[in-house]
């Protein structure tokens, strides 16, 4: 599955456009998590964990949008958008929306 | 997640181009069937036996439980495998998400431990550090404010607020602080010291007290409240576990909230019984010290016992038991010697006149 951010790709042309697909996935930061952060608010610097849980987030999202994309015969996704928003009281969730179209390379 | 192309073959058909998805667990296959349709197939990933062909440079992927095989360029797909299938293998402490939830339980107990002792060690001990440091002044002023508030002034019986301090300088007690005592015409029977030197005693008590002795032990523990700076203590204690509970649970909703501010309250009662009995049993050596008779003591617990209403437990009382009052003091001072103070006799004959 080829997964890329752009309209085309370069010496494949798409030879069939299959609609498009959209996956996202929501993730919580624990407790502990938010307390470490907020030490990192704190006293400055990289907050790592909050960093791993969004890298699980956008991974858990693209991991969707491909099985949605295999399902409908396709073995490229283009013009990849990841969207990253806070829900929740306080915002304590993280939600990755990932949205691209799904072709026949 | 890793994706590949390869080649489908299902058995008896020829070989179609497939997309594979490689999870941690399962590996789906899409590809179009004889009919023309889209196909997904999923295959568990501990049920594959994968090789790799030098000969075609492939992998070759079969299921044991299924028929079909599937070829992928390349070793990339047959080197994934093998470390997943080796990570599969580990003992399930050895595995990284097992790894992960050792450290994570561990820095769970730590934080938690760590929780624990600044609440139930750091933060009392803090607080009343910084009581300390407050001035004998500042305390004054925060007792003076409190009496002038409690408006005790208009019910004050002078005659008797006079002999009573008569009667505390007579048990010559020393003291920085400015003890001033007042008594108010009120049918409670009850007495309380503020921060700095009040000592306010009320009628309906006085009136039951039917000794000297019994009157030096109620003074003598209302001063060793002050001397202690008892209530000073409290106010930074509770003020202490207050803000430490507020910034720990200030986010988490009402529900947590309320519970932590509950237990904290009962901590508290408890440390207002520890500070009871340490008035008790300080008040009881001024008293042994002076050669008065500890049986004060016991009577005057007998006044409350009879003027008390409902009987709390303990456990939500801010006073220990009396019965419990009653059973220490008398284990504290059988060995006390006991000498009649005429000074004192005289000064408390004068209040009963």
């Amino acid at each position: 599955m080829l997964i890329t951010t752009t309209s085309s790709v370069d010496g494949r042309p798409v030879q069939e456009y299959l609609g498009v697909i959209n996956a996202q996935s929501i993730i919580g930061a624990n407790i502990f998590k938010d307390i470490f952060a907020g030490l990192r608010d704190v006293f400055g610097g990289r907050s790592k964990t909050y960093e791993k849980v969004l890298e699980q987030a956008k991974e858990d999202a693209l991991r969707e949008l491909s099985e949605k994309a295999q399902a409908l015969g396709a073995n490229g996704i283009v013009g990849v958008d990841l969207d990253f928003e806070t829900i929740g009281s306080g915002g304590s969730m993280l939600m990755v929306i990932a949205c691209g179209t799904a072709v026949k390379l | 997640m890793k994706s590949y192309f390869g080649v489908f073959a299902a058995p008896g058909a020829m070989g179609v181009d497939c997309t594979i998805l490689l999870f941690d667990k399962k590996l789906s296959v899409g590809f179009q069937n004889a009919n023309g349709a889209n196909q997904v197939i999923e295959w568990q990933i501990k049920n594959l036996d994968s090789n790799f062909d030098f000969s075609r440079q492939v992998t070759l992927l079969r299921n044991n439980t299924m028929a079909g095989e599937l070829v992928i360029e390349g070793n990339g797909a047959f080197q994934y495998l093998q470390s997943l299938k080796e990570e599969q293998q580990k003992p399930w402490h050895q595995k990284s998400k097992g790894k992960e939830w050792i450290r994570n339980t561990l820095l769970t107990v730590a934080l938690l431990g760590i929780l624990y002792l600044l609440y139930m060690l750091i933060v009392p001990w803090l607080s009343e550090k910084l009581a300390t440091k407050v001035s004998a002044k500042t305390e004054q002023q925060l007792g003076d404010a409190v009496y002038n508030a409690l408006s005790i002034n208009e019910k004050e019986d002078t005659a008797a607020s006079a002999v009573l301090n008569d009667f505390f300088k007579a048990m010559q007690v020393a003291t920085p602080y400015n003890i001033r005592i007042a008594v108010v015409n009120e049918s409670v029977v009850n007495a309380f010291a503020l921060p700095g030197g009040r000592i306010v005693v009320y009628k309906a008590l006085l009136d039951k007290i039917e000794s000297y002795p019994e009157l030096a032990a109620l003074l003598s523990h209302e001063f060793t409240h002050i001397q202690n700076r008892h209530a000073t203590k409290s106010i930074f204690r509770n003020m202490g576990s207050k803000i430490f509970i507020s910034l720990l649970f200030g986010k988490m909703g009402s529900v947590a909230n309320v519970l932590a501010h509950h237990a904290d309250n009962l901590k508290n009662l408890k440390y207002s019984r520890s500070l009871e009995k340490e008035a008790d049993m300080e008040g009881l050596s001024l008293l042994v010290k002076r050669k008065i008779d500890p049986a004060g003591f016991r009577h005057l617990f007998d006044h409350l016992k009879m003027a008390g209403g409902t009987v709390m437990p303990e456990v939500l009382a801010s006073h220990p038991d009396t019965d419990n009052r009653i059973k220490y003091i008398n284990e504290a001072s059988q060995q006390a010697a006991v000498e009649e103070n005429t000074v004192l006799k005289t000064i408390f004959e004068k209040l009963k006149q």
